[in-house]
């Protein structure tokens, strides 16, 4: 029997000889078949027909000479299986084709079509079957391993150097030593780990630690010190690529110059150094201190810039001309555009510093300068007005501390400061978001405090290395616990991927050089973190906040992506130049703002890149890029030019009371209040009046979703827009004694909804003396149709129950409901609670931290713009406006609309198409359509 | 003909849109890459899923899986009350559901049941994140937003039919109570809001989502669709030359308009059914969404999801009354099942449909979580029941409950898994947890089970860990 295998594996081993005939013969078959073509080359038959002949047998064998070498050398798995399946095809399909052939020459078979058919199909079969044999033997990325953008970008050139230097010496000192042992390590990191670290223990082997290392796994010890022959690891990765016990894996094996610097660390004794692994690129805390070069330019930017553009061999790009300029710096500082009169005044004006004084006075228009910033705050501090964790007490917004805390331009370091050891007012930040129950230990508290304190504060992940060691930066577990045990009431337990490990932390921020943070309780040690962190020399917390606001002026970071701050920027000297400038200027973010739009970089023109990878790995500087307008710019700019597009702020800078509460007929279900159904509700309000002669009396009203008004039985107005605050002077209606309002009020829909009447009533007497009267509890509601003068004082309404307050969630703060004279303010969108419409052009849901908004168009996107009922019903009452305001003169609608859009006339071609849909006189249909097309144009949509 | 002709033009058009789409969709600094299991190479046998979503928490010993009946008597004692109902037949030989189901009980040799589904134990409970863990197979908070398991599929597989949303989710409304928990899951999460659920709240308005603007024509849609496209092209903006953005836009503007103008669009319209059929759904919005659903797997839909709708307290959520409730809420839901199992079997669909209705959890008479692990109760119930509107089904129980699956290759009449028939009835044979129900129905659909994308620089798994495991059983293939 003995002998017998022998011959069965020699035979096999033939196999990768063997393969060679048919892979020759039947593709030169083919290819001569296809000269043959239309009857051409007759003479070349004979040979085809041994060829195709001699290419079967060929086949046949070696795919029998495969199945010994399967069966003999102990090769398995779903490559071979496919292998063997595919060849085995060849075989049958080869031999399906000679005899074809054969009886087509016989004349048995009228053409050669099915035979070349099935020969096509058999040299198909081989090229994939040869595919799959050479990835068996090279390893399955041997084909693509060579395809550009395949490579895992590991660059081994610092170890060859470390070998060669090596090699030279004939015994190593400790500093060779730890060099060494780091660079083997490296190897390891970037080879081994995937499988064999603490995170995953394949075989009981763990190379991440020295224990690990030199306790081996199953297969025994791995390294033993002076002996490489006797090291398994060693022995492992020196065998054969093909050997089912070859490490990293089957077909995968280290590098020549890998293998050799893992013999010499084996070889001198396996020294472990003291110093921590740095696998990843790590940049340097500190800032360095960039000299400006001498440049002809002025600006430092610039300065810098100029000898970035003379090394890459840029020439300076135009900038940009006075409109643009306009457009940009207004929707940049306060996010609103620039009114007509403002654009003309600002190109008129013939002053040289014009653009630095529009910058100086844009910045200070405080109010307008936060609510347009406080957007960009809120994603990065995950701040918002809705969402998960509200509704169990387990959230908390620091809007109030971030408004005051831009309005009054707060330094950055104190409100790093104050967000990492808080206030009452700032807690929320590291507070995080606590649902109802028991969480996963990488999402208690302390830890998304750690975890967003990296992320949006100093640009780092530590959320990879809260549940396991990182795979994507040198942060460990012991660290991440670490960080959070600072906001722990006590010291954390370790926990891998939610399993205790019987370990606890050690107190100590992310970056241990900084400085100490241990301190006896926590608010010592949320101090200690303040003034650790907040010291200038933590240059990575400037560098990231300055790369922040550079990406939001120009588009695109000097680091991508934003969080990553170890990766490497395009300008290093540029971004830490500007960060040391924001350090000097005593941390003012207005400052930094305003150096980088004074600079001449700014005020480039768009540069333009055809493709988004262009901005990615190999980016090359070349100017701004266009920016689309933020779902906030974007109804803001509506609700400037057509209608406002919301009405009401959830934050209400001024911090009016409104005394008025939402209320609406109380309905049950089920003994639980519910919804609303649709229909019409009948709500009445008594009260008495004394105190003399009534001088004036205004009422402010609005019903979700219609009503009609009456007092003391007069209709006085109905309306059915609860977003339109209606205001009527109802003096003559009210009289000494018993007074009454009653409203007829409606829910429309078609199943139950939010509605809700909210009124208010300011009565002044001759005495000086006032009163107001608001919609409250008290009131009174019946859902039957009342019987007899119900609007009327005389009306019993003693069977009517009380009204239910539906509270403000459904409708936030009317911004135009007060008795000021003040009419037409929109509701900013930045103030306003997350609402579809935004969150289809891109408004994160602030869940967790998000420092970019993907500004790719969807479809949804355009869906909700296109036939979106709430963008529409805002167009169709800008229609209804602006016919009343032009009085229906078309050319100028067209002209109002285009320099309030762009900021410039329409051209002649424009105008007439504009013109075409509007006609002389303009209807409320062709203006809302005339709307649409405008402000869906990419012109406007950007920020050009 | 034309029209036909149009439409053929139309898909192609469309399929190269999105395709090129696809290739841009990642913006600049997305940290999505991409992903490293491909999922066109499996089989699947379903193309199509629709989810019958069960909000509040609906009771398996009042529905689909009855223990003993114990009728109502003033002085009943709670710890006796197993099931408010008597036991009907079903049309499987053995197999039980509860009085009021017996429409269901009917289809139920096109189908199969697992009665072993164990809910993860989040302490003490908030419905919206028991649902989040169902519907992304996440325990919330997550510190990177999770994916919906229809932003997944709509992600990996797309659209079948392109001008139907790939992800459309039915019948739940966000003004309720919880509706930001609600928001939280109902997302595409980090894998972009091109993903998301296409929302109906209400199906008989469903139409108005997919055709233009109320009260606009054809005519005027399209005109000013042209408007708008020969303003951008005589723009100086544009023939400044274009850019990724600027392309991006144009495109998404375009995709939207063939949409909305696309015959398509009567899939969505209720009113081209009979009345007979409109009637036999009609039960109320969940019954009608069961009825669109229906028109919509016909017509290529890929994910859907019909959902009773959950508010605080109300539909399967019974606090109290939960006797009368649960007979209610059976009222709602069984004629619309069974008919829409009965019609894509029929029109041929179910084959490659599948159906899956499912709860958060269960509940019971007395015990609030699991055994074992004491929560904290959020009703109280009297050891002795004097008043009938505490009969019923009243805590919430996460030990065990009721899956039902019809079509898309699972096996007919399979009763898989068991719980137990005295209290506490918790799973007891082959329990399933999330993981598996998800990987289940990847596999129906041929994605890959350890299909991930890269997210700030870690892997994100449909599965945690891509460690789950379909339940194979359910595809007629014992696992070995």
């Amino acid at each position: 029997m003995e002998s017998f295998d022998w011959i069965l594996q020699f035979l096999g081993r033939l196999h990768p000889l063997m393969v060679h005939f048919p892979i020759g013969l039947l593709v030169v078959a083919l290819f001569m078949e296809l000269l043959t073509l239309n009857g051409k080359r007759k003479g070349l038959r004979e040979g085809i027909r041994w060829m195709v002949i001699i290419g079967a047998v060929s086949a046949i064998l070696s795919t029998l000479f495969g199945w010994f070498l399967k069966s003999q050398d102990d090769y398995s798995g779903d490559l071979v299986d496919k292998h063997q399946y595919i060849g085995i095809a060849t075989a049958v399909f080869s031999i399906a084709a000679s005899i074809l052939l054969q009886r087509t020459l016989q004349g048995k078979i009228k053409d050669f079509r099915l035979y070349r058919g099935v020969l096509m199909t058999t040299v198909i079969l081989l090229t994939i079957t040869g595919h799959l044999g050479a990835n068996l033997t090279h390893g399955e990325d041997f084909l693509t391993g060579v395809l550009p953008g395949s490579d895992e970008g590991y660059d081994d050139s610092k170890g060859v150097a470390l070998l060669a230097e090596l090699k030279q010496v004939d015994s190593l000192d400790t500093a060779q030593q730890d060099r060494l042992n780091l660079e083997v390590r490296a190897i390891f990191a970037h080879n081994c780990y995937q499988c064999h670290s603490q995170n995953k223990q394949k075989g009981g082997l763990v190379l991440d630690s020295k224990e690990g290392v030199f306790a081996g796994g199953e297969s025994g010890l791995s390294v033993v010190a002076g002996k490489p022959e006797e090291s398994e690891l060693f022995r492992r990765i020196t065998l054969s690529p093909n050997h089912d016990e070859v490490m990293p894996k089957k077909g995968k094996v280290l590098k020549s110059s890998e293998i050799k610097l893992v013999e010499m660390w084996i070889k001198n004794g396996a020294h472990w150094s003291d110093q921590t692994l740095k696998v990843f690129p790590e940049a340097e805390l500190a800032l360095n201190m960039p000299s400006l070069p001498t440049s002809v330019q002025s600006h430092p930017i610039d300065k810098l810039v100029d000898s970035y553009f003379e090394e890459k061999g840029t020439e300076w790009p135009q900038e940009v001309n006075d409109h643009l300029f306009v457009r940009r710096a207004y929707l940049d500082i306060v996010g609103l555009l620039p009114s007509t009169q403002q654009i003309e005044k600002f190109v008129n004006d013939s002053d040289s510093n014009k653009r630095e004084a529009l910058i100086d006075s844009l910045l200070n228009d405080k109010h307008n300068y936060t609510q347009h910033w406080i957007s960009f705050w809120n994603d990065l501090l995950r701040n918002d007005y809705s969402g998960t964790g509200f509704i169990t007490g387990g959230r908390k917004q620091i809007t109030d501390w971030l408004y005051n805390s831009l309005l009054t331009n707060k330094g950055y370091d104190q409100m790093v400061s104050e967000l990492v050891n808080p206030s009452e007012a700032s807690e929320g930040f590291i507070k995080g978001i606590e649902w109802r129950g028991v969480v996963n230990a990488s999402q208690r508290t302390e830890m998304q405090a750690a975890q967003n304190i990296g992320q949006s504060l100093m640009g780092v992940n530590v959320k990879c290395a809260s549940c396991h060691n990182s795979f994507v930066s040198n942060l460990t577990l012991e660290q991440s616990y670490g960080f959070a045990s600072i906001f722990a009431d006590s010291v954390l337990e370790l926990n891998r991927c939610d399993k205790p490990l019987g370990r606890m932390a050690e107190v100590n921020f992310l970056y241990p050089e900084l400085g100490e943070v241990e301190g006896e309780s926590l608010e010592e040690r949320l101090l200690n973190l303040a003034k650790v962190m907040v010291q200038p020399d933590n240059g990575r917390l400037y560098r990231t906040i300055t790369n922040r606001i550079w990406q939001r002026l120009m588009g695109r970071g000097i680091i991508e992506p934003l969080d990553e701050m170890d990766n490497e920027p395009w300008n290093g000297d540029l971004l830490d130049w500007l960060a040391a400038d924001f350090i000097e200027s005593s941390y003012d973010l207005k400052h930094l703002i305003k150096r980088i739009m004074t600079s001449k970089t700014y005020q480039l023109r768009a540069a333009k890149y055809d493709r988004v990878e262009d901005l990615k790995a190999d980016y090359v500087f070349t100017g701004p890029i266009v920016r689309r307008l933020s779902a906030e710019q974007f109804s803001d700019a509506v609700s400037q030019i057509v209608f406002p597009v919301y009405h009401t702020v959830e934050y209400d800078p001024s911090h009016a009371e409104l005394k008025a509460q939402r209320v609406w007929h109380r309905e049950v279900k089920f003994d639980r209040d519910v919804l609303p159904e649709p229909g019409k509700r009948y709500f009445r309000k008594t009260f008495s009046l004394s105190g003399g002669t009534i001088s004036e009396a205004t009422a402010l009203l609005s019903v979700d979703h219609s009503y009609v008004i009456y007092v003391n039985s007069e209709k006085i107005a109905s309306g059915n827009d609860w977003k339109r605050v209606g205001k009527y002077d109802v003096t003559q209606f009210l009289k000494p004694g018993k007074n009454v309002i009653a409203i007829e009020g409606e829910n429309e829909g078609t199943i139950a909804n939010p509605a809700g009447v909210l009124f208010s009533m300011k009565i002044k007497f001759e005495t000086e003396n006032e009163i107001q009267i608001d919609s409250d509890t008290t009131w009174k509601s019946s859902a039957d149709i009342p019987k007899g003068e119900w609007t009327s004082i005389h009306f019993d309404d003693t069977s009517w129950n009380q009204v239910r307050n539906y509270g403000t969630a459904n409708w936030g703060k009317l911004v135009n409901f007060n008795f000021n004279d003040e009419n037409g303010e929109f509701a900013r969108a930045s103030l306003v609670k997350q609402h579809p419409f935004m969150k289809a052009l891109g408004r994160p849901s602030r869940e967790n931290v998000a420092t970019t908004r993907d500004d790719n168009a969807t479809l949804l996107q355009a869906l909700e713009l296109t036939n979106g009922e709430f963008f529409n019903g805002v167009l169709e009452e800008g229609a209804e406006r602006w016919l009343k305001a032009y009085d229906k003169d078309s050319q100028k609608i067209v002209d109002n609309l285009y320099q309030q859009s762009f900021g410039r006339n329409p051209s002649e071609e424009e105008s007439a198409l504009l013109m075409g849909i509007l006609g002389e006189n303009a209807s409320k249909e062709g203006l809302q359509d005339v709307f649409w097309s405008t402000l869906v144009l990419p012109e406007f949509q950007f920020i050009n | 003909m034309k029209e036909n002709n149009t439409r053929r033009e139309f898909i192609k058009k469309m399929s190269a849109a999105s395709l090129a789409a696809s290739a841009t969709s990642i913006p600049l600094a997305s940290f999505l890459s991409s992903c490293s299991k491909g999922p066109s190479s499996l089989p699947s046998t379903a193309d199509t899923v629709i989810l019958l979503w069960m909000a509040g928490g609906m009771a398996h010993t009042e529905t689909f899986d009855p223990k003993a009946y114990v009728p109502y008597e003033k002085g009943v004692e709670s710890k006796r009350v197993l099931s408010t109902f008597p036991k009907i037949p079903t049309v499987v030989d053995g197999l039980h559901f509860s009085k009021g189901l017996e429409s269901i009980a009917g289809v139920m040799d096109k189908g199969a049941i697992i009665r072993s589904y164990k809910s993860a134990d989040l302490g003490h409970i908030l419905h919206t994140r028991h649902q989040y863990h169902w519907h992304t197979c996440y325990e919330p908070p997550q510190s990177v937003q999770a994916p919906h398991i229809g932003a997944w599929i709509a992600k990996e597989l797309g659209p079948v039919n392109p001008v139907i949303p790939p992800f459309i989710a039915m019948g739940q409304r966000f003004t309720v109570g919880e509706a930001e928990e609600l928001k939280a899951f109902h997302s595409a999460g980090f894998l972009g809001t091109e993903f998301g659920p296409f929302l109906i709240p209400d199906p008989a308005g469903g139409l108005d989502s997919v055709r233009p603007p109320k009260g606009m024509s054809l005519k005027r849609f399209e005109a000013r669709y042209k408007l708008y496209k020969e303003l951008a092209n005589k723009s100086s903006f544009m023939q400044e030359g274009s850019d990724y953005q600027k392309e991006s836009l144009m495109r998404s503007m375009e995709q939207s308009y063939r949409l909305l103008n696309s015959p398509e669009a009567k899939v969505f319209d209720l009113s081209e059914e009979p009345k007979e059929v409109y009637d036999t759904y009609n039960t109320g919005r969940f019954g009608l969404g069961c009825l669109l659903a229906k028109r919509l797997a016909q017509n290529g839909g890929r994910f859907i999801s019909v959902s009773t709708e959950y508010e605080p307290f109300l539909g399967w959520d019974t606090h109290e009354n939960g006797h009368t409730r649960a007979k209610k809420m059976k009222e709602l839901i069984d004629r619309p099942i069974a008919q829409l199992v009965k019609d894509l079997d029929e029109s041929g669909h179910l084959d490659r449909t599948l159906i899956i209705l499912a709860s958060e959890f269960s509940r019971d008479a007395i015990l609030e979580g699991r055994p074992g692990e004491k929560v904290k109760d959020q009703v109280d119930q009297p050891d002795i029941i004097e008043d009938e509107k505490f009969y019923g089904m009243h805590r919430h129980f996460t030990d065990g409950s009721s899956i039902l699956l019809w079509g898309g290759g699972i096996e007919k009449g399979l009763v898989y898994g068991k719980t137990a028939d005295e209290r506490p009835c918790s799973s007891i044979e082959n329990p399933v947890v999330i993981d598996q129900v998800h990987q289940s129905i990847y596999h129906a659909l041929g994605i890959h089970p350890e299909t991930e994308y890269t997210i700030e620089g870690r892997p994100f798994y449909t599965t945690p860990d891509g460690h789950g495991k379909p339940i194979l059983d359910l595809f007629g293939k014992p696992i070995a």
